[in-house]
Protein backbone atom coordinates (compact mmCIF):
# COMPACT_ATOMS: atom_id res chain seq x y z
CA UNK A 1 0.00 0.00 0.00
CA UNK A 2 3.01 2.21 1.09
CA UNK A 3 4.53 1.60 -2.51
CA UNK A 4 1.39 2.43 -4.62
CA UNK A 5 0.89 5.40 -2.18
CA UNK A 6 4.72 6.87 -2.85
CA UNK A 7 4.27 6.01 -6.78
CA UNK A 8 0.61 7.98 -6.95
CA UNK A 9 3.43 10.86 -5.24
CA UNK A 10 5.88 11.15 -7.87
CA UNK A 11 3.49 10.86 -10.85
CA UNK A 12 1.36 13.61 -9.32
CA UNK A 13 4.89 15.43 -9.36
CA UNK A 14 5.51 14.36 -12.57
CA UNK A 15 2.58 15.34 -14.21
CA UNK A 16 2.89 19.01 -12.32
CA UNK A 17 6.45 19.21 -13.64
CA UNK A 18 4.94 18.64 -17.07
CA UNK A 19 2.13 21.57 -16.62
CA UNK A 20 4.55 23.72 -16.17
CA UNK A 21 6.72 22.89 -19.12
CA UNK A 22 3.27 23.72 -21.25
CA UNK A 23 3.88 27.25 -19.92
CA UNK A 24 5.06 29.24 -22.23
CA UNK A 25 7.02 31.88 -19.12
CA UNK A 26 8.69 28.16 -18.52
CA UNK A 27 8.96 26.57 -21.80
CA UNK A 28 13.04 27.14 -22.08
CA UNK A 29 13.54 25.32 -18.46
CA UNK A 30 14.82 22.06 -18.33
CA UNK A 31 12.95 19.27 -15.95
CA UNK A 32 15.81 19.82 -13.22
CA UNK A 33 15.02 23.26 -13.19
CA UNK A 34 11.72 22.76 -13.20
CA UNK A 35 11.51 20.71 -10.07
CA UNK A 36 13.33 23.35 -8.29
CA UNK A 37 11.31 26.49 -9.48
CA UNK A 38 7.58 23.94 -8.20
CA UNK A 39 9.45 24.18 -4.98
CA UNK A 40 8.36 28.36 -5.11
CA UNK A 41 5.23 28.12 -6.84
CA UNK A 42 1.97 28.44 -4.66
CA UNK A 43 -1.47 26.98 -6.40
CA UNK A 44 -4.68 29.19 -5.31
CA UNK A 45 -8.44 28.69 -5.91
CA UNK A 46 -10.65 31.97 -6.51
CA UNK A 47 -14.30 31.76 -6.80
CA UNK A 48 -16.15 33.54 -9.30
CA UNK A 49 -16.02 37.71 -8.48
CA UNK A 50 -13.36 37.04 -5.99
CA UNK A 51 -10.72 39.95 -6.02
CA UNK A 52 -7.39 38.38 -7.00
CA UNK A 53 -5.86 41.88 -5.69
CA UNK A 54 -6.85 45.36 -6.07
CA UNK A 55 -5.29 48.29 -7.70
CA UNK A 56 -2.94 49.96 -4.35
CA UNK A 57 -2.45 46.64 -3.07
CA UNK A 58 1.73 46.43 -2.63
CA UNK A 59 2.52 43.90 -5.68
CA UNK A 60 4.10 40.83 -4.23
CA UNK A 61 3.90 38.77 -6.70
CA UNK A 62 3.14 37.27 -10.37
CA UNK A 63 0.50 34.87 -11.19
CA UNK A 64 0.20 32.52 -14.17
CA UNK A 65 -3.78 31.60 -15.30
CA UNK A 66 -3.68 27.68 -15.06
CA UNK A 67 -8.19 27.26 -15.65
CA UNK A 68 -10.43 29.68 -15.58
CA UNK A 69 -10.38 33.55 -17.14
CA UNK A 70 -9.25 36.70 -15.14
CA UNK A 71 -10.26 40.32 -15.69
CA UNK A 72 -8.25 43.15 -15.08
CA UNK A 73 -10.21 46.59 -14.22
CA UNK A 74 -8.12 50.02 -13.97
CA UNK A 75 -9.25 53.21 -12.76
CA UNK A 76 -5.38 54.56 -14.81
CA UNK A 77 -7.01 56.83 -18.03
CA UNK A 78 -4.34 54.51 -19.97
CA UNK A 79 -5.63 51.63 -19.30
CA UNK A 80 -9.60 52.20 -18.59
CA UNK A 81 -10.54 51.58 -21.87
CA UNK A 82 -8.50 48.18 -22.24
CA UNK A 83 -9.86 45.83 -19.58
CA UNK A 84 -7.90 42.89 -21.14
CA UNK A 85 -9.20 39.38 -19.90
CA UNK A 86 -6.80 36.40 -19.18
CA UNK A 87 -6.70 32.39 -19.93
CA UNK A 88 -4.61 29.55 -19.15
CA UNK A 89 -1.08 30.14 -19.94
CA UNK A 90 -1.21 33.92 -19.45
CA UNK A 91 0.34 35.64 -16.45
CA UNK A 92 -0.73 39.02 -15.06
CA UNK A 93 0.69 40.85 -12.15
CA UNK A 94 4.67 40.84 -13.15
CA UNK A 95 5.39 43.73 -12.37
CA UNK A 96 5.77 43.27 -9.01
CA UNK A 97 9.00 40.95 -9.71
CA UNK A 98 10.67 43.45 -10.42
CA UNK A 99 9.61 46.27 -8.02
CA UNK A 100 7.48 46.38 -4.75
CA UNK A 101 5.09 48.60 -5.93
CA UNK A 102 1.71 49.62 -5.47
CA UNK A 103 -0.75 47.49 -8.18
CA UNK A 104 -2.34 49.59 -10.89
CA UNK A 105 -5.16 47.48 -11.44
CA UNK A 106 -7.22 45.10 -10.17
CA UNK A 107 -7.64 41.28 -11.01
CA UNK A 108 -11.42 39.50 -10.39
CA UNK A 109 -11.82 35.98 -11.24
CA UNK A 110 -14.75 35.87 -14.03
CA UNK A 111 -15.09 32.43 -13.44
CA UNK A 112 -13.97 29.58 -10.87
CA UNK A 113 -9.88 30.03 -11.49
CA UNK A 114 -7.03 28.50 -10.29
CA UNK A 115 -3.59 30.29 -10.67
CA UNK A 116 -0.18 29.87 -9.71
CA UNK A 117 1.87 32.66 -8.15
CA UNK A 118 5.40 32.94 -8.15
CA UNK A 119 6.64 35.51 -4.99
CA UNK A 120 9.28 38.12 -5.74
CA UNK A 121 11.55 37.62 -2.89
CA UNK A 122 11.29 33.89 -3.54
CA UNK A 123 11.90 34.64 -7.30
CA UNK A 124 14.92 36.36 -6.02
CA UNK A 125 16.36 33.94 -3.59
CA UNK A 126 15.96 31.70 -7.15
CA UNK A 127 18.13 34.11 -8.77
CA UNK A 128 20.85 34.26 -6.64
CA UNK A 129 21.76 30.81 -6.25
CA UNK A 130 21.15 29.52 -9.92
CA UNK A 131 21.17 32.08 -12.49
CA UNK A 132 20.44 30.05 -15.08
CA UNK A 133 17.01 30.09 -14.35
CA UNK A 134 16.47 33.17 -13.76
CA UNK A 135 17.97 34.16 -17.10
CA UNK A 136 15.56 32.06 -18.71
CA UNK A 137 12.70 33.33 -17.32
CA UNK A 138 13.71 37.05 -16.78
CA UNK A 139 14.26 36.38 -20.72
CA UNK A 140 10.88 35.47 -21.30
CA UNK A 141 9.16 37.57 -18.94
CA UNK A 142 11.05 40.41 -20.71
CA UNK A 143 9.72 39.19 -24.36
CA UNK A 144 6.59 39.12 -22.61
CA UNK A 145 6.86 43.27 -21.16
CA UNK A 146 8.40 44.40 -24.70
CA UNK A 147 5.39 42.60 -26.71
CA UNK A 148 2.43 43.76 -23.95
CA UNK A 149 4.32 47.57 -24.16
CA UNK A 150 4.02 47.63 -27.28
CA UNK A 151 0.74 46.96 -27.90
CA UNK A 152 -0.25 49.54 -25.77
CA UNK A 153 2.16 52.00 -27.26
CA UNK A 154 -0.11 51.11 -30.68
CA UNK A 155 -3.05 51.92 -28.19
CA UNK A 156 -4.84 48.42 -29.23
CA UNK A 157 -6.84 46.57 -26.52
CA UNK A 158 -4.65 43.95 -26.10
CA UNK A 159 -2.81 42.59 -23.00
CA UNK A 160 -1.26 45.51 -21.16
CA UNK A 161 1.03 45.61 -18.58
CA UNK A 162 -0.32 45.40 -15.37
CA UNK B 1 11.36 48.93 -1.84
CA UNK B 2 8.14 50.65 -0.16
CA UNK B 3 8.66 52.65 3.39
CA UNK B 4 6.29 50.94 6.01
CA UNK B 5 5.65 52.87 9.31
CA UNK B 6 8.01 51.90 12.24
CA UNK B 7 5.76 50.08 14.97
CA UNK B 8 4.27 52.10 17.57
CA UNK B 9 4.22 52.08 20.92
CA UNK B 10 1.72 49.83 21.46
CA UNK B 11 3.03 47.67 19.12
CA UNK B 12 6.33 47.24 21.12
CA UNK B 13 4.44 46.66 24.26
CA UNK B 14 2.72 43.77 22.67
CA UNK B 15 6.21 42.61 21.23
CA UNK B 16 7.87 42.68 24.70
CA UNK B 17 4.68 41.20 26.78
CA UNK B 18 4.76 38.41 24.04
CA UNK B 19 8.47 37.44 23.97
CA UNK B 20 8.90 37.44 28.03
CA UNK B 21 5.55 34.53 27.93
CA UNK B 22 7.51 32.78 25.00
CA UNK B 23 10.66 32.75 26.83
CA UNK B 24 8.90 31.83 30.32
CA UNK B 25 7.49 29.13 28.14
CA UNK B 26 10.51 28.21 26.81
CA UNK B 27 12.27 28.08 29.95
CA UNK B 28 9.39 25.14 31.25
CA UNK B 29 10.67 22.84 27.83
CA UNK B 30 13.79 23.81 27.41
CA UNK B 31 14.56 20.72 26.39
CA UNK B 32 12.71 20.68 23.29
CA UNK B 33 13.50 24.21 22.81
CA UNK B 34 17.22 23.68 22.14
CA UNK B 35 17.21 20.65 19.87
CA UNK B 36 14.77 22.60 17.99
CA UNK B 37 17.77 25.71 17.90
CA UNK B 38 20.10 23.21 17.08
CA UNK B 39 17.52 22.00 14.28
CA UNK B 40 17.15 25.24 13.15
CA UNK B 41 21.26 25.70 12.80
CA UNK B 42 21.63 22.53 11.45
CA UNK B 43 19.04 23.35 8.55
CA UNK B 44 19.82 26.65 7.48
CA UNK B 45 23.54 25.10 7.39
CA UNK B 46 22.81 21.89 5.15
CA UNK B 47 20.08 23.95 3.30
CA UNK B 48 22.77 25.02 0.83
CA UNK B 49 24.49 21.43 0.50
CA UNK B 50 20.76 20.51 -0.37
CA UNK B 51 20.25 22.95 -3.34
CA UNK B 52 23.34 22.27 -4.98
CA UNK B 53 22.44 18.60 -5.25
CA UNK B 54 19.11 20.06 -6.58
CA UNK B 55 21.36 21.89 -8.96
CA UNK B 56 23.27 18.56 -9.76
CA UNK B 57 20.42 16.83 -10.83
CA UNK B 58 19.08 15.34 -7.58
CA UNK B 59 15.17 15.14 -6.93
CA UNK B 60 14.62 17.91 -3.52
CA UNK B 61 13.62 14.76 -1.46
CA UNK B 62 16.56 12.57 -2.10
CA UNK B 63 18.85 15.53 -1.69
CA UNK B 64 17.19 16.01 1.36
CA UNK B 65 17.71 12.05 2.39
CA UNK B 66 21.56 12.25 1.17
CA UNK B 67 22.54 15.10 3.14
CA UNK B 68 20.76 13.97 6.45
CA UNK B 69 22.17 10.71 5.65
CA UNK B 70 25.76 12.01 5.40
CA UNK B 71 25.16 14.17 9.07
CA UNK B 72 23.72 11.18 10.60
CA UNK B 73 27.14 9.22 9.56
CA UNK B 74 28.93 12.25 10.79
CA UNK B 75 27.44 12.86 14.08
CA UNK B 76 27.96 8.67 14.68
CA UNK B 77 31.78 8.59 13.45
CA UNK B 78 32.00 11.84 16.09
CA UNK B 79 30.20 10.08 18.90
CA UNK B 80 32.23 6.73 18.38
CA UNK B 81 35.48 8.76 18.34
CA UNK B 82 34.61 10.76 21.24
CA UNK B 83 33.54 7.52 23.16
CA UNK B 84 36.54 5.90 22.68
CA UNK B 85 38.30 9.04 23.27
CA UNK B 86 36.72 9.16 26.91
CA UNK B 87 36.82 5.59 28.01
CA UNK B 88 40.58 5.63 27.32
CA UNK B 89 41.83 9.41 28.51
CA UNK B 90 38.99 10.09 30.80
CA UNK B 91 41.48 9.80 34.01
CA UNK B 92 43.79 12.09 32.34
CA UNK B 93 40.98 14.91 31.57
CA UNK B 94 40.20 14.59 35.60
CA UNK B 95 43.83 15.15 36.14
CA UNK B 96 43.98 17.89 33.57
CA UNK B 97 41.12 19.67 34.87
CA UNK B 98 42.06 19.76 38.16
CA UNK B 99 45.43 20.75 37.38
CA UNK B 100 43.82 23.96 35.88
CA UNK B 101 41.49 24.64 38.28
CA UNK B 102 44.14 24.45 40.95
CA UNK B 103 46.41 26.70 39.03
CA UNK B 104 43.61 29.40 38.33
CA UNK B 105 42.44 29.34 41.77
CA UNK B 106 46.51 29.94 43.00
CA UNK B 107 46.47 32.80 40.45
CA UNK B 108 43.28 34.52 42.35
CA UNK B 109 45.09 33.96 45.77
CA UNK B 110 48.60 35.06 44.42
CA UNK B 111 46.86 38.33 43.10
CA UNK B 112 44.77 38.79 46.19
CA UNK B 113 48.05 38.62 48.43
CA UNK B 114 49.86 41.07 45.82
CA UNK B 115 46.91 43.37 46.37
CA UNK B 116 46.95 43.42 50.13
CA UNK B 117 50.77 44.21 49.96
CA UNK B 118 50.68 46.51 47.57
CA UNK B 119 47.24 48.46 49.06
CA UNK B 120 46.86 47.68 52.82
CA UNK B 121 43.39 48.99 52.55
CA UNK B 122 41.78 46.66 50.52
CA UNK B 123 40.22 43.88 52.49
CA UNK B 124 40.02 40.18 51.44
CA UNK B 125 36.48 39.84 49.77
CA UNK B 126 34.48 36.99 50.48
CA UNK B 127 34.42 35.29 47.25
CA UNK B 128 38.49 35.01 48.00
CA UNK B 129 38.17 33.87 51.49
CA UNK B 130 35.85 31.39 50.75
CA UNK B 131 37.68 29.79 47.57
CA UNK B 132 38.78 26.09 48.82
CA UNK B 133 42.26 25.55 48.62
CA UNK B 134 41.84 21.78 48.87
CA UNK B 135 40.71 21.01 45.25
CA UNK B 136 40.54 17.33 45.90
CA UNK B 137 38.07 17.51 49.50
CA UNK B 138 35.88 20.36 47.12
CA UNK B 139 35.85 17.37 44.23
CA UNK B 140 34.57 14.83 46.72
CA UNK B 141 31.89 17.57 48.02
CA UNK B 142 31.24 18.08 44.44
CA UNK B 143 30.32 14.42 43.58
CA UNK B 144 28.45 13.92 46.96
CA UNK B 145 26.03 16.80 46.63
CA UNK B 146 26.34 17.10 42.78
CA UNK B 147 27.20 14.49 40.64
CA UNK B 148 24.02 11.89 40.71
CA UNK B 149 21.86 15.31 39.82
CA UNK B 150 23.98 15.93 37.31
CA UNK B 151 24.14 12.34 35.80
CA UNK B 152 20.09 12.60 35.78
CA UNK B 153 20.40 16.12 33.57
CA UNK B 154 22.69 13.96 31.44
CA UNK B 155 20.13 11.23 31.20
CA UNK B 156 17.25 13.42 30.74
CA UNK B 157 18.94 15.86 28.10
CA UNK B 158 20.41 12.61 25.62
CA UNK B 159 17.00 11.81 24.13
CA UNK B 160 15.60 15.25 23.72
CA UNK B 161 19.21 15.80 21.58
CA UNK B 162 18.69 12.74 19.94
CA UNK B 163 15.82 14.63 18.09
CA UNK B 164 18.14 17.13 16.00
CA UNK B 165 18.82 15.24 13.39
CA UNK B 166 15.39 13.50 13.15
CA UNK B 167 13.77 16.68 12.96
CA UNK B 168 16.41 18.18 11.04
CA UNK B 169 16.06 15.08 8.51
CA UNK B 170 12.27 16.25 8.33
CA UNK B 171 12.60 20.02 7.73
CA UNK B 172 15.28 19.41 5.14
CA UNK B 173 13.08 16.64 3.18
CA UNK B 174 9.74 18.27 3.57
CA UNK B 175 10.21 21.44 5.50
CA UNK B 176 9.21 23.54 2.26
CA UNK B 177 6.08 21.29 1.77
CA UNK B 178 5.12 22.19 4.68
CA UNK B 179 5.22 25.68 4.75
CA UNK B 180 3.19 25.61 1.23
CA UNK B 181 0.49 23.52 2.98
CA UNK B 182 0.35 26.05 5.69
CA UNK B 183 0.27 29.06 3.00
CA UNK B 184 -2.78 26.56 1.52
CA UNK B 185 -4.44 27.14 4.58
CA UNK B 186 -4.62 31.11 4.41
CA UNK B 187 -7.70 32.54 2.80
CA UNK B 188 -7.03 34.37 -0.59
CA UNK B 189 -7.07 37.63 0.83
CA UNK B 190 -4.43 37.33 3.25
CA UNK B 191 -2.51 35.08 0.92
CA UNK B 192 0.39 37.60 -0.40
CA UNK B 193 0.92 38.93 3.46
CA UNK B 194 1.29 35.93 4.60
CA UNK B 195 3.91 35.17 2.17
CA UNK B 196 5.79 37.80 3.02
CA UNK B 197 5.48 37.00 7.14
CA UNK B 198 6.92 33.81 6.53
CA UNK B 199 9.56 35.09 4.34
CA UNK B 200 10.62 38.17 7.03
CA UNK B 201 10.42 35.28 9.73
CA UNK B 202 12.76 32.90 7.30
CA UNK B 203 14.75 35.49 6.61
CA UNK B 204 15.55 37.04 10.24
CA UNK B 205 16.21 33.43 11.44
CA UNK B 206 18.40 32.65 9.07
CA UNK B 207 20.27 35.68 8.93
CA UNK B 208 20.88 35.55 12.84
CA UNK B 209 21.35 32.22 13.31
CA UNK B 210 23.88 31.19 9.88
CA UNK B 211 25.66 34.76 11.45
CA UNK B 212 26.08 33.03 15.01
CA UNK B 213 27.82 30.25 13.30
CA UNK B 214 30.09 32.46 11.45
CA UNK B 215 30.86 34.52 14.22
CA UNK B 216 31.56 31.72 16.55
CA UNK B 217 34.14 30.12 13.55
CA UNK B 218 36.03 33.74 13.15
CA UNK B 219 36.08 34.18 17.25
CA UNK B 220 37.79 30.40 17.59
CA UNK B 221 40.14 31.69 14.81
CA UNK B 222 41.11 34.84 16.23
CA UNK B 223 41.21 33.25 19.87
CA UNK B 224 43.08 30.18 18.82
CA UNK B 225 45.36 32.08 16.67
CA UNK B 226 46.01 34.62 19.73
CA UNK B 227 46.83 31.97 22.30
CA UNK B 228 49.07 29.95 20.36
CA UNK B 229 50.56 32.92 19.60
CA UNK B 230 50.89 33.99 23.64
CA UNK B 231 52.04 30.06 23.71
CA UNK B 232 49.01 28.59 25.88
CA UNK B 233 47.90 24.91 25.93
CA UNK B 234 45.00 24.07 23.87
CA UNK B 235 44.42 27.24 21.77
CA UNK B 236 42.47 25.97 19.32
CA UNK B 237 40.28 24.09 21.53
CA UNK B 238 39.95 26.93 24.26
CA UNK B 239 39.18 29.45 21.45
CA UNK B 240 35.81 27.11 20.56
CA UNK B 241 34.95 26.61 24.05
CA UNK B 242 35.23 30.36 24.63
CA UNK B 243 33.06 31.10 21.17
CA UNK B 244 30.25 28.67 21.65
CA UNK B 245 30.31 30.29 25.41
CA UNK B 246 29.64 33.48 23.91
CA UNK B 247 26.51 32.52 22.04
CA UNK B 248 25.49 33.61 25.70
CA UNK B 249 25.50 37.32 25.64
CA UNK B 250 27.86 39.29 28.07
CA UNK B 251 27.51 36.52 30.88
CA UNK B 252 29.38 34.31 27.89
CA UNK B 253 32.11 35.80 27.46
CA UNK B 254 33.28 36.57 31.11
CA UNK B 255 33.32 32.93 31.41
CA UNK B 256 35.16 31.92 28.04
CA UNK B 257 38.02 34.84 29.60
CA UNK B 258 37.93 32.56 33.09
CA UNK B 259 38.51 29.75 31.44
CA UNK B 260 41.80 30.83 29.70
CA UNK B 261 42.90 32.59 32.33
CA UNK B 262 42.77 29.46 34.58
CA UNK B 263 44.44 27.70 32.03
CA UNK B 264 47.03 30.18 30.96
CA UNK B 265 47.28 30.65 35.05
CA UNK B 266 48.25 26.97 35.34
CA UNK B 267 50.90 26.73 32.66
CA UNK B 268 52.47 30.20 33.58
CA UNK B 269 52.15 30.58 37.05
CA UNK B 270 55.02 32.82 37.13
CA UNK B 271 54.77 35.18 34.00
CA UNK B 272 51.66 37.17 34.64
CA UNK B 273 52.95 39.04 31.57
CA UNK B 274 51.19 36.56 29.41
CA UNK B 275 47.72 35.83 31.67
CA UNK B 276 47.44 39.83 31.47
CA UNK B 277 48.12 38.89 27.69
CA UNK B 278 45.25 36.52 27.57
CA UNK B 279 43.08 39.65 29.14
CA UNK B 280 44.03 41.76 26.70
CA UNK B 281 43.32 39.35 24.26
CA UNK B 282 40.13 38.62 25.24
CA UNK B 283 38.73 42.69 25.15
CA UNK B 284 40.40 43.30 21.69
CA UNK B 285 38.58 40.05 20.29
CA UNK B 286 35.41 41.48 22.47
CA UNK B 287 35.99 44.73 20.59
CA UNK B 288 36.52 43.06 16.94
CA UNK B 289 33.44 41.92 17.68
CA UNK B 290 31.51 44.50 18.25
CA UNK B 291 32.87 46.71 15.66
CA UNK B 292 33.98 44.39 12.58
CA UNK B 293 32.51 40.83 12.90
CA UNK B 294 29.16 41.39 14.69
CA UNK B 295 28.25 43.93 11.68
CA UNK B 296 29.44 41.69 9.19
CA UNK B 297 27.95 38.78 10.07
CA UNK B 298 24.99 39.12 12.31
CA UNK B 299 24.43 42.69 11.31
CA UNK B 300 21.09 44.46 12.00
CA UNK B 301 19.31 40.81 11.16
CA UNK B 302 16.84 41.21 13.80
CA UNK B 303 15.95 44.95 13.05
CA UNK B 304 15.90 45.05 16.83
CA UNK B 305 17.46 49.12 18.43
CA UNK B 306 20.66 47.95 20.39
CA UNK B 307 19.51 49.72 23.07
CA UNK B 308 16.02 47.69 23.05
CA UNK B 309 18.39 44.32 23.08
CA UNK B 310 20.27 45.34 25.89
CA UNK B 311 17.04 46.11 27.90
CA UNK B 312 15.61 43.03 26.78
CA UNK B 313 18.57 40.68 27.65
CA UNK B 314 18.38 42.14 31.00
CA UNK B 315 14.29 41.01 30.84
CA UNK B 316 15.02 37.87 29.42
CA UNK B 317 17.76 37.02 32.01
CA UNK B 318 14.71 37.88 35.11
CA UNK B 319 12.48 35.86 33.18
CA UNK B 320 14.23 32.63 32.36
CA UNK B 321 17.69 32.94 33.64
CA UNK B 322 20.43 32.10 30.86
CA UNK B 323 18.28 30.39 28.20
CA UNK B 324 16.39 33.64 28.17
CA UNK B 325 19.59 35.15 27.56
CA UNK B 326 20.62 32.85 24.88
CA UNK B 327 17.05 33.16 23.34
CA UNK B 328 15.64 36.44 23.96
CA UNK B 329 17.10 38.18 20.87
CA UNK B 330 15.83 35.42 18.26
CA UNK B 331 12.98 35.18 20.01
CA UNK B 332 12.36 39.13 20.02
CA UNK B 333 13.14 39.42 16.73
CA UNK B 334 10.59 36.76 15.09
CA UNK B 335 8.21 38.02 17.47
CA UNK B 336 8.71 41.15 16.05
CA UNK B 337 8.35 40.71 12.43
CA UNK B 338 4.87 38.45 13.13
CA UNK B 339 3.47 41.35 15.53
CA UNK B 340 4.48 43.77 13.10
CA UNK B 341 3.04 41.95 9.88
CA UNK B 342 -0.17 41.16 11.60
CA UNK B 343 -0.69 44.16 12.57
CA UNK B 344 -0.77 45.46 9.11
CA UNK B 345 -2.83 42.55 8.36
CA UNK B 346 -5.60 43.68 11.03
CA UNK B 347 -5.68 46.77 10.54
CA UNK B 348 -5.91 46.44 6.60
CA UNK B 349 -9.48 47.53 6.19
CA UNK B 350 -8.97 46.94 2.40
CA UNK B 351 -8.04 43.15 3.07
CA UNK B 352 -10.55 42.73 5.74
CA UNK B 353 -13.39 44.02 3.16
CA UNK B 354 -11.82 41.05 0.60
CA UNK B 355 -12.11 38.19 2.64
CA UNK B 356 -15.75 39.04 3.76
CA UNK B 357 -16.72 39.07 0.35
CA UNK B 358 -15.10 36.14 -0.60
CA UNK B 359 -16.86 34.54 2.06
CA UNK B 360 -19.98 35.51 1.10
CA UNK B 361 -19.20 34.80 -2.18
CA UNK B 362 -18.94 31.29 -0.53
CA UNK B 363 -22.06 31.55 1.17
CA UNK B 364 -23.76 31.96 -2.32
CA UNK B 365 -22.36 29.21 -3.88
CA UNK B 366 -22.73 26.76 -1.47
CA UNK B 367 -26.81 28.60 -1.10
CA UNK B 368 -27.17 27.89 -5.17
CA UNK B 369 -25.34 24.51 -5.18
Amino acid sequence: MKWSFNFLRVSADDQRIENLKGLSLFKRLTARELRELDELLHQRSYQKDEVIFDEGDTGLGLFIVLSGRVKIVSSHAALQHLAPEFGPGDCFGELALFEEEQRTARAVALEPTQVLALFRTEFVSLLERDRGIGVKILFELSRMVVWRSRKLLANQPHLPTV
Amino acid sequence: MRNEPEPGILTWGVIIVVTCLILYLFERILWLVVPGLLTLVGYYCLQPLVQALVRAGLKHRTAGKVVTGLLFLVTVLGVILLLSLATTRAAGWKAVTTHYVQGGLDFLGKTEAQLVEKLPMVKRSALVRSTPTNLDAAAGQFVDNYLGRLLLQMVHWVPSLLLVPYLAYFILQDGNRFKKHMIRSVPNAFFEKTLLLFDRVDRSLQSYLIGMVKLTFLDTACLGLGLWLLGISYPILLGLIAAVLAWLPYVGSVVGCVLVVMVAATDFSNEPVIIYGCMVLFICVRLLDDFVFLPLTVGRSLRVHPVLSVLMLFLGAAVAGPAGLLLVLPVLGVVAVITETLRQILTDERLRKRYRHARQLQRTMAEVG
